[in-house]
């Protein structure tokens, strides 16, 4: 029984990253379509910021987040303005930020090298901490970022919900020239809501640092996950998000003690297609018709 | 007309971000190899030849010698090829600074396979039909040093090559790898860490095996038995069976695995004496931080082929861990005064490199025997003729940094199993197993009661 128990939770705490990775995808992703790939290289870009702060200076990697939220939230906006002068599509949005993730992983190649880095216990004394319900233990990175993305995504819900910037966010993404129509300025608006995903980035950045050792190729690994929670959750939904980010971690660490890490994958894919066998637009997602 | 050209000036970056049919693998990776072939390069020759010499070498002259090869400098298998670039340029600088090759200047054209096997082999095929190089070393990745062998067997090149896992799918007769763990690595590398665990007097009862799914530590863990050849058949896991050890757990997991916690609740729930760990990379320090977690610690972790500093950044809770190495930059290893003077400047390099943890170990000194190899090759045919290489590499002893041998012409070119036990004690790696090999007032520390 420990060991199902503490493979649920262990799933359900990863699925708090793959949230905090999730976030920005999924509002960059249904609101301003755009497919960011190099949303995954603000991520890394953070990841190692928080090391090398960790390393260099001795910081708390906890304290990074106040060094990158700032600084890749305004990269998301410079890179949202830049997609407002070239128009993009969704598709092409796809290929210009492809070719960015791969300019963004040379540049880390050229700035740390392709070797591993990782914090060791000094910098972070969090890895190997953990909080104890029972005989249940629920790792310090983990929990944190399960709480950080809940207190996001409710927030964010929140702030789409109730306050005048998600009002005009809501109506960017169903009529951008109605929206304008209405005093709407959708370049702000954009890059405010890209500064915002950009900013979620950059706090899985820190999560991620804190959790495991980073190397240019890293990311790569995160698309098959990230996509796979965004689509679950329906996009732009930031409950459906975490929803399903949870969902994704408590069936892949079931897979894990049922089958082995190799089920997981294909778990979480048939999850996946089963939902949007009836739910095409994901858990939270609304309804095309 | 803007979409136009924004379209246009995406695929323009794509094309030179991805390298596309000649860019970034064909056009920036020459560039650094070119370098050391003409930059004034450390004062002590390093391959045997060099040190055969008496005083100072003349300067190499006439047109380069070119020797192509692919390595992942991007991609998953990145942070390990690091090393071997380091390595190979630092190898080809000393070799230039200590007269060249034949007495001509030496320039390595090495490419960015992206860690992708067929991008390996369609490199090779380049650089030896397009590019006409003169030699070529073997990729890092036991995937890509599979697809080249296909290539250099085709065109009949030599192949030397340094990290090649697969040892029984490397049949090719002029394939000479310097991956010093012999021919049956699942017999001998586990045979040798069971050992050593019973020469405490205290061996473990139960055992938990937890696998990458990467073909070659697979093979180590369990032997194919579909090669025919019978000492293929088993491995780590069986022989652990036939030594009495009861194997409580076995678990394997993909390359790319992102959370540890399930499989960390399965190691503490089974509760070994003893984790065969099969990992590459960063496993390990994934694994120990996943159990850090749980507050559990097995009696005794062994790791496969990890990267050897980020275990040592696990701190404490990496203390005992043991693996296996052919090369560490300590005596006995570095009694040798020219393995010793190779081994600080492999540090010097790969500390100016930014490489993490500089020292010289099993990687690092593969990729410098496979260097050796060749050069001792050319040298002794007196020529670029693959064949009278080929040749004379199986014919003749090779003296490299793990010391001499012959090629096992039998075992498909590997020269038996040079690995010894080494363990993480008091921060940091040392062998401890067999003894004439340990450092000294170094010994294995393992204890199931622990």
């Amino acid at each position: 029984m420990s060991l199902w128990a503490q493979s649920i939770v262990s799933g359900l705490l990863s699925g708090g990253l793959y949230a905090m990775m999730s976030l920005g995808m999924s509002l960059s992703w249904g609101v301003l379509k755009i497919i960011n790939l190099a949303h995954f290289s603000f991520i890394l870009f953070s990841g190692y910021i928080t090391y090398q702060l960790a390393f260099s200076y001795g910081w708390d990697p906890f304290l990074a987040i106040v060094v990158c939220v700032p600084v890749f939230a305004l990269a998301g906006m410079a890179l949202q303005w830049v997609f407002d002068k070239l128009r993009i599509s969704e598709f092409e949005s796809l290929l210009l930020t492809f070719g960015l993730f791969i300019i963004f992983e040379s540049v880390t190649s050229a700035i740390w090298t392709a070797d591993f880095r990782r914090m060791d216990t000094v910098q972070n004394p969090y890895q190997s901490q953990s909080v104890w319900l029972g005989d249940l233990a629920l790792p310090v990175p983990q929990l944190a970022a399960f709480l950080v993305a809940l207190v996001i995504a409710l927030g964010t819900r929140y702030l789409m919900d109730r306050t005048d910037f998600g009002r005009a966010v809501r109506a960017l993404s169903q009529d951008r020239d109605i929206a304008r129509a209405f005093g709407i300025d959708p370049h702000r608006v954009a890059m405010q809501l890209a500064g915002l995903a950009a900013g979620f980035a950059a706090i899985a950045g820190v999560f991620v640092a804190m959790s495991r050792a980073l190397f240019p190729g890293l990311a790569v690994e995160w698309f098959g996950i990230v996509f796979s929670v965004v689509i679950l959750g329906g996009l732009g939904s930031t409950l459906g998000t975490l929803i399903a980010a949870a969902i994704v971690g408590v069936v892949g660490g079931i897979a894990t003690v049922i089958g082995g890490p190799p089920l997981a994958p294909l778990a979480i894919f048939l999850v996946l297609i089963a939902t949007l066998l009836f739910r095409p637009q994901g858990i939270m997602g609304r309804s095309a018709t | 007309m803007k979409r136009v050209i924004a379209l246009v000036a995406v695929l323009a970056m794509v094309l030179v971000a991805c390298g596309g049919g000649g860019g970034q693998a064909t056009t920036a990776a020459p560039d650094t190899t070119a370098g050391p072939a003409t930059t004034p390069a450390a004062e002590e020759p390093a391959t045997t030849a060099e040190t055969e010499g008496d005083g100072e070498a003349e300067a190499p002259s006439g047109d380069p010698i070119v020797i192509g090869s692919t390595l992942a400098l991007t991609g998953p298998l990145a942070p390990t090829a690091a090393i071997h670039k380091v390595a190979g340029d630092l190898f080809v600088e000393r070799l230039n600074a200590g007269g060249g090759l034949l007495g001509r200047p030496v320039e390595w054209r090495v490419l960015d396979d992206e860690s992708v096997a067929d991008q390996a082999a369609a490199l090779y095929e380049r650089l030896i039909t397009e590019d006409q190089v003169d030699l070529i070393m073997g990729p890092y990745g036991t995937g890509a040093i599979a697809a080249a062998i296909q290539v250099a067997e085709r065109y009949g090149y030599v192949y030397p090559q340094h990290t090649g896992s697969l040892t029984y799918a490397f049949g090719y007769e002029c394939h000479f790898p310097s991956w010093p763990t012999g021919r049956y690595p699942n017999q001998t590398n586990p045979s040798l860490v069971y050992d050593a665990l019973e020469s405490t007097g205290n061996p473990p009862e139960t055992i938990a095996f937890v696998i990458n799914q990467f073909p070659g530590s697979m093979f180590v863990a369990y032997g194919n038995p579909d090669t025919g050849d019978p000492n293929d058949a088993t491995g780590a896991k069986q022989i652990a069976e036939e030594r009495g050890y009861e194997v409580v757990l076995d678990v394997q997991y993909p390359l790319d695995i992102s959370d540890w916690g399930p499989i960390a609740a399965q190691v503490r729930d089974a509760d070994p004496d003893f984790v065969y760990l099969g990992a590459l990379g960063v496993d390990g320090p994934n694994l120990i931080a996943a159990l850090d977690a749980l507050n559990y610690r097995p009696a005794g972790m062994f790791m496969q082929w990890p990267a050897p500093g980020p275990v040592l950044g696990a701190g404490e809770s990496a203390e005992g861990v043991l693996s296996v190495t052919a090369f560490e930059s300590h005596p006995p290893f570095t009694d040798d005064p020219e393995n010793a003077e190779i081994a600080d400047a492999f540090r010097e390099a790969a500390t100016a490199a930014g490489i993490p943890y500089p020292e010289m170990e099993t990687q690092a000194s593969a990729s410098w025997a496979a260097w050796q190899t060749l050069v001792q090759g050319v040298e002794g045919a007196g020529s670029l003729d693959h064949e009278q290489i080929c040749d004379y590499l199986r014919n003749n002893t090779v003296r490299t940094i793990f010391g001499e041998y012959q090629y096992g012409t039998e075992e498909n070119n590997y020269y038996g199993d040079l690995s010894y036990v080494k363990q993480v004690q008091d921060g940091d790696w040392w062998v401890v197993y067999p003894e004439e090999k340990a450092a000294p007032d170094r010994t294995l520390e393992y204890s199931p009661d622990n």
